[in-house]
């Protein structure tokens, strides 16, 4: 079952600029979490405001649960389509203690019902013990599995999760990270998710739908976003790639760094280039090698070295962390063979 | 409850009370035309009663232009006399009244005018603010104090005269008329009320009257040249000069006797009595009827205890001035005006001209 | 919010465009912004009817009014005017920021105790307080040259409270609380790094404060300037009480002169635009004052010791709570026990004027509590549409809500007897035309503490409603209404308080028979009955100290 469909959905907020959202379309499967990246300002959130109701689209159809939602003549407002939502900055009624906040979207159940559903949800978070806090006594963990409870609480056909983790510092939100997605696993929830982490997003999602000004770039899962990147930005984005220029020959790929030997559908002759990530590169000290140490960062496990190729480019690649080598060290570069890489036409 | 439920409620309720409201006139509306062209010379047969009907009720609402300090001890005679009548004040200077009688002739709220001098009521008796009433004591009083077309009757004169502090001033350096005033040794030292005061403003157009405008100017200058601080009223001059702040105040005469009362040594000069000179200036309070009053018969029976032997007393005995009933005595200590020489001002005439004297006041910039 | 996914504007656009994609924006959304915008819209239009009538009025009149005012007065009053606005103005600020340095930064000894000294005054309308000094100090006849005569056996001068210098003076003693307040709250706000970098750059303690602490504070102290300068230009009790004559003292007396409208609508016209100007310089310093926020690093900057200088400061200090609250307060104690005590005055206390004490007292409550009702729910709509729905608009609508502080109280006066008696003759002189009066000039306060309120409430609370399924109207009842309820309150006990001191309205506007407080003791104080005057005055001062309480009990260092 298809649980929300996106139909060249777009959004301007004034007229003469470009357009927040323009013709993006994908749809979220029954039970599937799909997460919208893309850096700030991509559209990612106007997208989930749309689907929320929240902004009226200028053009483009949405349909929850094969209900319509809104299209040329259609807006149903929010609270008429059944979404449960979590907020960036939780959004937690400061007025309500811990359990009416979670039933708040139960009103006009019976109250039998709702109490269960709340004990559920509280017992399902962890929460119990609070259920009479006001939001000012949670910490910022707590308020963020009430906020998910809140949103789950009515049983939405779908979920909205705008940058649920941003306001939570890096070990909590890892730890949020896996509570929550098991959570919403097993409830078998539909979810679209908004981030601007990539690495969240990889964590996250069943499928990632990456933006870039206003427009969806490339739908897919993560593996494929990742290695298969549809477009330079997004492997730039996905992966800090940088990119190194080459020349298809027969039989691969000629670079500063060596061949790469991955068949191209592009003639023989052509200028392309390469994405490579950190892990792509390895290299080894030589007095006479191809490129120079310009500087080590240190990341714990890993010793991250910068390395200025002959050419000028600056390329990255990490040795483990008991490996030590002077910034100035010349070094010989290399492609780590088996890695395969994406390939774009040079863009100029 | 919704919003935009509890708003319209709100709306409602406020228009309720709005609607409620007991000021808010309910009775038929009077013919606004009527009022501006209506002749003046309406027969006299609006019968007075003599005997005093006790069912008179209701509200009574008093514009008053004497302050209400002047005027609060007679309406408490009046209530005690009638006590189904509630009696409502708004009490300010004589032409702020008299503005807002004019404001509302279309949407009248009073039921009567009182008025410290008579060119303001004059003046609106022939705008047509008023309707005639003849209460059965204006025979009594001296038929100038009473309009020939029976819109106003008067009730008490006032002489203006000069007050002084009798330790700041020797007998010696006493003025003897108004012109005094301006004699620069005086620079300083006198207080007067100011060109909202309505016993000023008549002053004013008397003098305007007698001795032609250029004179009143040159008067007026020379008050100003003179430094002499103008108040808002009579009680701050007096209580100035009693005090000693100045030297000179020009008041009605019944201050002095006020600010005497309250032990502060102060004297009194009626001036310009000499040969050649002005004589003194005088002034009558009057009463009118509103026309479209919504109560008629409370208003009537106001008018008749003021000029009643009753309503006369209080005036001469609370506040020292000189009634126009014939009969009732003065207050001891207050100089009947017999013995005085009393400029001669055609009323009338000079109403004609009120929009002059404002003229001159706001020319030479008068506080 | 739209705003942090919104790409920033590649192309200029013209405020043409922006403006029609505001009003498309208004046309596409749901039916519950265009109401709002509808509400807002029609509030604005009822606060402006008013001002623009007057405006009307002046243009309107004929030349010959334009040509004798211009002649005679205009300019002397323009000149009086601006006078007793920047010296009063000055003067409350020198007043406000040193006092509010002395409890805020200084280890002044009792600062708690000086905080509820400097901000009472609030309480006593400006005339009150010019009453008493006038009775203090009024040269020869005044209670303290009596008994200087009396001690010394001769005259002695004294500085005399009347003309420009005595009306300045009781001015600034009765209008540096708001700047106190406001630069209080500067001053609190600053971050002591601030100061600590100008130090470690080698500035001595003495220049740090004029070239760093100081200029950090104008935002806060231009905003207490301006409030003062419009209070100044409505003033009309103090000026004609000490005889110093303004535009608003002016126009009341051509109200209660000539049978002509004319020259005070020309007078009231000309005063606007003066206000008008002071008011626009204010809403812009509010823009530029809202960027003065603290931050999580934030430490309060440290007390500074005034060693040598305790003593010095505390006698100023203690000479500043003296003259502005003490003497007041205690004068009219004094006045009341005996007006209480004499049994002839107590009777006329009682039952004075048309009614008695009760009646008025009663009046003065209900007027403006009635006031503070509407102005909120007036408000409200106002509020939501600008901070909820930003746009030209919106921005348009809230600034001419703002209108009423520029609107002097005999101007409201005067424009409301010639609209209302000829548009509503049924509201004519009833108590209500007073109510709309104090509801027509407060407005503006009520409409910052809602918009103030509602700034606090993310609107993600409403959208988190929303997506719970409710209507916007719901969203509004349920969780909007309930969290910006305190700050409505805040705003109607400042309606409330600004109403029951407001004077020359009142004074124009009440029916035959209906007395206020303010009203009551500005009658009889104006004949010189003070001892009748005291215990309405007393009354009038208490009962302001209740919400002005309540308003500085919100703030932290009030608790």
């Amino acid at each position: 079952m298809i649980a929300l469909d996106v139909q060249h959905l777009s959004k301007r907020f004034y007229s003469g600029q470009t357009p927040a959202v323009f013709d993006v379309s994908f749809t979220v499967q029954q039970g599937e979490i799909i997460v919208l990246v893309g850096p700030s300002g991509c559209g990612k959130t106007t997208t989930l405001r749309l689907i929320a109701g929240l902004e009226r689209p200028d053009a483009g159809e949405i349909y929850l649960g094969g209900q319509i939602a809104a299209s040329q003549g259609t807006f149903l407002p929010p609270e008429q389509r059944g979404i449960g939502m979590v907020f960036q900055d939780h959004a937690l009624f400061p007025h309500l203690n811990v359990y009416d906040n979670i039933a708040f979207g139960l009103r006009g159940k019976p109250s039998a019902e709702i109490r269960q559903t709340v004990r559920e949800l509280l017992n399902m978070v962890g929460l119990e013990p609070l259920a009479k806090r006001f939001p000012h006594a949670l910490s910022g963990g707590e308020r963020q599995r009430v906020a998910l409870a809140r949103a789950l609480a009515p049983h939405p056909v779908l979920v909205l999760m705008d940058e649920p983790f941003s306001s939570l510092d890096t070990d909590l939100r890892l730890e949020m990270r896996e509570q929550v997605r098991s959570l919403l696993k097993a409830m078998n929830a539909s979810v679209v998710f908004v981030t601007h982490d990539q690495e969240e997003a990889l964590y996250m999602g069943d499928r990632l739908a990456v933006f870039q000004k206003g427009r969806l770039e490339q739908l897919g899962t993560p593996e494929q976003v990742f290695q298969n990147s549809a477009t330079r930005f997004v492997a730039e984005f996905m992966g800090n790639s940088a990119f190194l220029s080459g020349e298809v020959i027969p039989g691969g790929i000629q670079t500063e760094v060596g061949l790469l030997s991955q068949p191209v559908n592009l003639p023989t002759g052509s200028q392309v280039e390469l994405a490579v990530r950190v892990d792509d590169l390895d290299f080894y000290p030589d007095p006479a090698g191809n490129a120079v140490i310009v500087e080590r960062i240190f990341r714990g496990v890993q010793n991250v070295y910068r390395l200025r190729l002959d050419s000028g480019l600056t390329l990255q690649a990490f040795k483990e962390h008991i490996t030590m080598l002077p910034v100035g060290q010349r070094i010989q570069a290399k492609l780590n063979p088996g890695h395969p890489l994406n390939v774009f036409p040079a863009s100029h | 409850m919704s919003l935009p439920r509890l708003a319209s409620l709100l709306f409602i309720l406020v228009l309720l009370l709005t609607a409620c409201t007991p000021a808010s006139p309910t009775t038929p509306e009077i013919p606004t035309t009527a009022a501006l062209s209506e002749p003046t010379d309406v027969p006299t047969d609006v019968a007075a009663t003599e005997s005093v009907d006790q069912s008179i009720s209701g509200k009574l609402v008093i514009y008053s232009g004497r302050s209400e300090p002047l005027i609060q001890p007679v309406i408490d005679a009046f209530k005690a006399e009638y006590p189904e009548v509630e009696v409502l004040l708004k009490a300010g200077s004589n032409s702020e009244i008299a503005n807002a009688l004019i404001e509302e002739q279309a949407n009248t709220q009073a039921d009567l005018f009182i008025t410290t001098e008579l060119f303001t009521v004059q003046s609106l008796a022939q705008q047509g603010i008023f309707q005639p009433y003849r209460s059965t004591a204006a025979d009594q009083l001296p038929p100038e104090f009473v309009d020939p077309n029976n819109n106003w009757i008067g009730l008490t004169l006032r002489a203006r005269v000069i007050m002084y502090n009798t330790d700041l001033v020797a007998l010696e350096d006493l003025p003897t008329s108004i012109f005094d005033l301006t004699d620069p040794k005086w620079k300083g030292k006198i207080a007067a009320a100011g060109s909202t005061n309505g016993s000023m403003q008549a002053q004013i157009a008397a003098m305007r009257q007698l001795l032609g405008e250029e004179k009143t100017e040159a008067w007026l200058q020379g008050l100003l040249a003179n430094e002499v601080t103008f108040f808002g009223g009579h009680t701050d001059v007096r209580k100035a000069v009693g005090a000693g702040e100045f030297a000179l105040g020009l008041v009605n005469h019944y201050y002095y006797h006020l600010q005497l009362d309250e032990g502060s040594k102060v004297g009194v000069i009626y001036p310009d009595q000499g040969e050649g000179q002005l004589g003194l200036i005088t002034n009558a309070t009057a009463v009118a009827v509103v026309k479209g009053a919504q109560n008629v018969s409370a208003a009537q029976a106001f008018v008749d205890f003021l000029v009643s032997e009753q309503g006369q007393k209080l005036f001469a005995e609370q506040n020292y001035e000189y009634p126009l009933l014939p009969g009732v005595s003065l207050r001891d200590g207050v100089q009947p005006l017999e013995s005085f020489r009393l400029a001669e001002v055609n009323v009338a005439e000079a109403a004609l001209d009120s929009d002059a004297t404002f003229d001159l006041m706001e020319k030479l910039g008068l506080p | 919010m739209n705003g942090s996914d919104a790409p920033m504007p590649p192309v200029l656009v013209s405020p043409l465009q922006r403006l029609r994609a505001a009003s498309n924006r208004l046309t596409t959304r749901s039916a519950f912004p265009v109401l709002l915008a509808g509400l807002a819209g029609l509030v604005a239009l009822f606060l402006a009817v008013p001002v623009v009538y007057i405006f009307l009025r002046a243009v309107g009149a004929d030349g010959e009014a334009w040509q004798r005012l211009l002649q005679a007065r205009l300019w002397k009053l323009l000149g009086n005017t601006l006078l007793l606005m920047l010296a009063v103005t000055g003067g409350a600020l020198v007043t406000g920021a040193s006092m509010a340095w002395l409890t805020e930064r200084s280890d002044l000894p009792g600062r708690k105790f000086f905080r509820w000294m400097f901000a009472l005054p609030l309480a006593i309308p400006a005339y009150i307080g010019g009453i008493v000094h006038l009775a203090l100090l009024r040269p020869r006849g005044g209670m303290l040259p009596r008994l200087l005569e009396n001690l010394l056996g001769q005259p002695v001068y004294t500085p005399s409270p009347l003309g420009f210098w005595g009306a300045a003076f009781i001015l600034i003693l009765f209008t540096f609380p708001y700047v106190y307040l406001l630069s209080g709250a500067a001053f609190r706000s600053q971050h002591a790094s601030l100061e600590e970098a100008a130090r470690m750059l080698g500035y001595r303690p003495l220049r740090t404060f004029f070239s760093v602490t100081l200029p950090a504070m104008r935002p806060g102290l231009l905003a207490g300037a301006l409030l003062v300068a419009l209070d100044i230009l409505a003033e009309y009790g103090t000026v004609a009480l000490l005889r110093y004559e303004t535009f608003s003292s002016a126009i009341f007396v051509q109200l209660s002169g000539r049978y002509d409208r004319s020259a005070a609508a020309v007078l009231s016209g000309v005063l606007v635009g003066l206000a008008v100007i002071i008011l626009w310089a204010e809403l812009r310093s509010q823009g530029r004052a809202r960027f003065t926020q603290m931050e999580s690093s934030w430490r309060p900057a440290p007390t500074i010791r005034l060693v040598k200088w305790r003593i010095p400061a505390l006698l100023v200090a203690g000479g500043v709570a003296f003259t502005s609250l003490l003497v007041p307060v205690g004068v009219l104690t004094t006045w009341s026990i005996q007006a209480v005590l004499d049994p002839e005055t107590l009777r006329s206390v009682l039952h004075s004027g048309s009614m008695g004490f009760s009646n008025f007292a009663w009046n003065s409550l209900w007027t403006s509590f009635l006031a503070a009702l509407l102005a909120i729910t007036l408000s409200v709509p106002v509020a939501l549409f600008s901070v909820r729905h930003p746009s030209r608009i919106s921005r348009f609508i809230a600034r001419v809500c703002q209108v009423g502080y520029a609107i002097p109280g005999v101007v409201i006066a005067l424009s409301l007897v010639l609209l209302v008696n000829r548009a509503l003759p049924f509201l004519y002189a009833t108590p209500f035309i007073v109510v709309i009066a104090y509801v027509l000039r407060h407005v503006p306060q009520a409409v910052r503490a809602s918009e103030a309120a509602l700034n606090q409430v993310s609107p993600t609370l409403e959208e988190a409603a929303r997506v719970s399924g409710r209507t916007p109207v719901q969203a509004f009842v349920q969780v909007s209404f309930p969290l910006i309820l305190p700050g409505l309150l805040a705003g109607g006990a400042l309606v409330f308080l600004t109403s029951l001191k407001e004077l020359p309205a009142t004074l124009l506007l009440r029916p035959a028979g209906f007395d206020t407080l303010a009203v009551r003791v500005w009658v009889w104080a104006s004949d010189g009955f003070y001892v009748q005057a005291a215990p309405a005055a007393l009354f009038l001062v208490l009962i302001s100290a209740v919400p002005l309480s309540f308003l500085l009990r919100r703030e932290q260092i009030f608790k």
